[in-house]
C-alpha cells in the first residue's frame, strides 16, 4: 500500500507540480456540477475527470490497474482526465453570461488566467533550434557522413540514440538499453565488457581492441576528449577521420565497399 | 521540404476527408461538415490499419506488401469519398456561405496560437529518448522491408519485445514515407507535426460544436482555451497533452491528444443522439487508439468504461453499458489476445 501511494504521489506530483492546473481543473469541475443545468454534461464534463482522480489515488482500484499497466506508465491513468476540455467548458460557462465586449475582455482575462495557472511548454529548455530536416544533433550528422555505409559500429553513447535515425546501414554493437543491461547483469558478456570499458576515462585498449575485432565492430567512434592506455595501431585499428567532437577508429582489416553489418537473414 | 508538406498533408486531409463522407454516408451522418469528415476519416484509417497490420505482422508479411494491401484499401476508400460529390458539395456551399460567421475573436486568437505552436515546432527539435526505438522501427521498415522482425535500436536480429506487436503506429508514417520517398526519420519530426497538430484540435472545434451549438463565439473561445492549455500545461514528459506540443509524431501522445478527446466526443454524440452509428465510431476510434500505443489497449476501454458506467447510474438505462461494451469489443479481444503474448 505504501508504495502504490509513494508511486502515485511521485507520478501525480511530476504532472501537476510546478503550476496550477490542478486546482483550476478541480475549481471548473465543481463549477461545473454547481452551474451546469444539464445532468449528461454535467457528468461527462465534471465528474468524469474527477472519477479519474478517484480511480488513480483509490487503492483498490489504483493497485488493481497499476498491476495491469505497470508501474513505470501508472501515470499515464493521468490522461483520462479531459483537462483541455473541462477548463475550457468552465470558462465558457462564465463567459456564458457576458456579451458584447464584456464578453471578449472577460475571455481575455481568462486567458490570461490559464496563462498564469500553467507552465509556458514552448520555452522549455529542452526544445533546441534546428540545424537540419532529420532534427537530430548535427554532430551526429558529421559523423555518419564520414562513415561507409552497411558497417557494424560501436559508437560513443552521445551517438547511439540518433546514428540509425541518420543511417540505418550501420548496425550497433549495443544500443541504449546497455545502459542498463552493461550495468545490472552479472554474467557480463562480450558487448557488456566492451560497454563498460567504453565508458573508463582512460580506456585500455589492450583490453577493448581486440574484444572489439572479435565482435566484429569494424568502426569505433569515440569522443575525441578520450585518452586511451596503448596505441590503436598496435591493436588493429587505424584513425579513420575526425569531427570537431569525435575521432572515427577503423579495423585495418576492413575494406572499402565492405558490408560488415550484424544482420541476420 | 515545403513541398514534401504540401503534398502529405494534401494527401493525409484529403484522404481523410474523402474516407469520412464515404463513412457517413455509409452511416447516415449528413451534414456534419468537412471537418468531422476528417476527424472521421481519420479514426478510420487507423482502425483500418490495425486490421490489417496486425495479421500481417504475425504473419512476417513483408513492409512493401502491407504498402500496398493498405494503399489500395486507402485509394478505395477515398474514391468512394468522392461518389458522395453531393454531399462534399453541400457542405463547401454550406462554409463557403458561412465562414463570415466564423470569424470571431477566439477563432483568431486560437488559430494564432496554432500557427505559433506549428511554427516554433518547424523550428526547433526536441529530443525525445524513445525515437531510436520507434522512430527507428519506422527507419528499419523501409530499409529491411520487414515489419518489426529486426530490433530498431542496433539492426540486429533478435527475439523481440511483444507488448508493441499490436500498436505498431511508427509503421504508419514508414508507410506515408514510402509514398513520399521522405526519410522516416525526416517524416516523424518535420512532417507529423504538421498533419496531427491540426487534427487535433479538429477534435477540439468538434467538441466546442457540440458544447455550444447555437453560440459560435463560444466555439471559438472554447478551442481557444484548449490550445492555450496544451501550450502551458504542467508536467512535460508525463502529461498526454503537452506530447502533442513537444513530440507529435510519438504514438502515446497521439493517443493522449487525438484518440482519447476522440472518444469523449463520440461518447458526447452518442448520448445526445443516440443511434448505433455514434457507438460504431467510438468503437472504430477505439481501434485505432489500439494503434498507437500498446497503453491504448487498456486505457481506451477503461475510459469509456468509466464514463458509460456512470452515465448507467445517472439514466438507469443499461443500454449504455451494453453499447459500451460493445464499442470496446475490439479493445478487449485485442486486450486478451495481448495478456498471453507479453507473459
Amino acid at each position: 500500500m505504501d508504495e502504490f501511494f509513494e508511486i502515485a504521489k511521485t507520478d501525480f506530483l511530476a504532472t501537476f507540480e510546478g503550476a496550477w492546473m490542478f486546482p483550476l481543473l478541480l475549481l471548473c469541475a465543481v463549477l461545473i456540477l454547481w452551474k451546469e443545468p444539464d445532468r449528461t454534461r454535467k457528468l461527462l464534463i465534471g465528474l468524469l475527470p474527477l472519477t479519474a482522480v478517484f480511480i488513480y489515488w483509490f487503492p483498490p482500484t489504483g493497485m488493481f490497474l497499476m498491476k495491469v499497466l505497470g508501474e513505470n506508465i501508472y501515470w499515464r491513468i493521468l490522461w483520462l482526465i479531459l483537462v483541455a476540455v473541462t477548463i475550457p467548458y468552465a470558462l465558457c460557462l462564465l463567459l456564458r453570461k457576458c456579451s458584447g465586449l464584456r464578453r471578449q475582455a472577460a475571455f481575455l482575462l481568462c486567458l490570461a488566467l490559464v496563462a498564469l495557472c500553467g507552465t509556458p511548454l514552448l520555452a522549455s529548455e529542452e526544445f533546441l533550434d534546428s540545424t537540419n530536416e532529420y532534427k537530430i544533433p548535427q554532430y551526429v550528422i558529421e559523423v555518419c557522413d564520414l562513415l561507409p555505409e552497411n558497417i557494424h559500429a560501436m559508437v560513443s553513447n552521445r551517438l547511439l540514440p540518433y546514428i540509425r535515425q541518420y543511417d540505418t546501414s550501420i548496425t550497433l554493437e549495443y544500443a541504449r538499453n546497455a545502459f542498463d543491461s552493461a550495468l545490472l547483469e552479472e554474467g557480463r558478456s562480450n558487448v557488456e565488457k566492451l560497454y563498460l570499458e567504453m565508458q573508463e576515462d582512460e580506456i585500455d585498449l589492450s583490453y577493448l581492441a581486440p574484444l572489439a575485432k572479435e565482435e566484429g565492430c569494424t568502426f569505433i567512434v569515440l569522443s575525441n576528449t578520450r585518452t586511451y592506455i596503448g596505441e590503436w595501431e598496435d591493436y588493429g585499428y587505424e584513425k579513420y577521420a575526425s569531427t570537431a567532437d569525435f575521432d572515427i577508429f577503423v579495423d585495418m582489416d576492413y575494406e572499402e565497399g565492405q558490408d560488415t553489418r550484424k544482420w541476420e537473414d | 521540404m515545403r513541398l514534401e508538406i504540401l503534398l502529405t498533408a494534401l494527401l493525409y486531409f484529403g484522404g481523410t476527408c474523402l474516407t469520412g463522407y464515404a463513412v457517413r454516408r455509409l452511416l447516415k451522418l449528413k451534414k456534419e461538415g468537412l471537418l468531422f469528415s476528417v476527424a472521421l476519416g481519420a479514426f478510420c484509417w487507423w482502425a483500418l490499419m490495425e486490421l490489417i497490420l496486425v495479421p500481417m505482422t504475425m504473419k512476417f508479411a513483408s513492409f512493401s506488401s502491407f504498402v500496398v494491401i493498405y494503399s489500395v484499401a486507402i485509394a478505395l476508400l477515398s474514391l468512394a469519398g468522392l461518389l458522395c460529390w453531393r454531399d462534399i458539395q453541400e457542405d463547401v456551399k454550406e462554409l463557403a456561405g458561412n465562414w463570415r460567421k466564423y470569424l470571431t475573436l477566439g477563432h483568431v486568437v486560437a488559430l494564432l496560437l496554432i500557427v505559433i505552436e506549428l511554427w516554433f515546432i518547424h523550428h526547433h527539435m526536441y529530443l525525445e529518448w524513445d525515437d531510436t526505438y520507434y522512430v527507428n522501427l519506422a527507419n528499419v521498415a523501409i530499409s529491411s522491408d520487414k515489419i518489426y522482425w529486426v530490433y530498431p535500436e542496433t539492426g540486429i536480429q533478435v527475439d523481440l519485445d511483444k507488448r508493441y506487436m499490436l500498436s505498431l503506429w511508427p509503421i504508419f508514417y514508414a508507410w506515408l514515407s514510402k509514398l513520399f520517398g521522405v526519410v522516416p526519420t525526416i517524416m516523424a519530426h518535420t512532417i507529423m507535426p504538421w498533419l496531427m497538430i491540426p487534427l487535433a484540435y479538429v477534435i477540439y472545434v468538434l467538441i466546442g460544436k457540440r458544447l455550444f451549438e447555437d453560440d459560435v463565439q463560444l466555439q471559438g473561445m472554447f478551442l481557444a482555451f484548449a490550445v492555450l492549455i496544451h501550450l502551458f500545461m504542467s508536467g512535460e514528459h508525463t502529461t498526454g497533452l503537452t506530447f502533442l506540443a513537444i513530440t507529435p509524431w510519438v504514438g502515446k501522445g497521439i493517443l493522449a491528444g487525438i484518440i482519447i478527446p476522440g472518444l469523449f466526443y463520440w461518447i458526447l454524440r452518442a448520448v445526445r443522439d443516440g443511434g448505433t452509428a455514434n457507438w460504431m465510431m467510438l468503437g472504430i476510434t477505439g481501434l485505432g487508439g489500439c494503434l498507437t500505443s500498446s497503453v491504448g489497449i487498456m486505457l481506451t476501454p477503461l475510459f469509456v468504461g468509466i464514463a458509460v458506467f456512470l452515465l448507467t447510474l445517472q439514466t438507469k438505462k443499461i443500454r449504455y453499458l451494453a453499447y459500451g461494451i460493445l464499442s470496446c469489443l475490439p479493445c478487449i479481444l485485442l486486450g486478451l489476445y495481448y495478456i498471453p503474448l507479453t507473459h
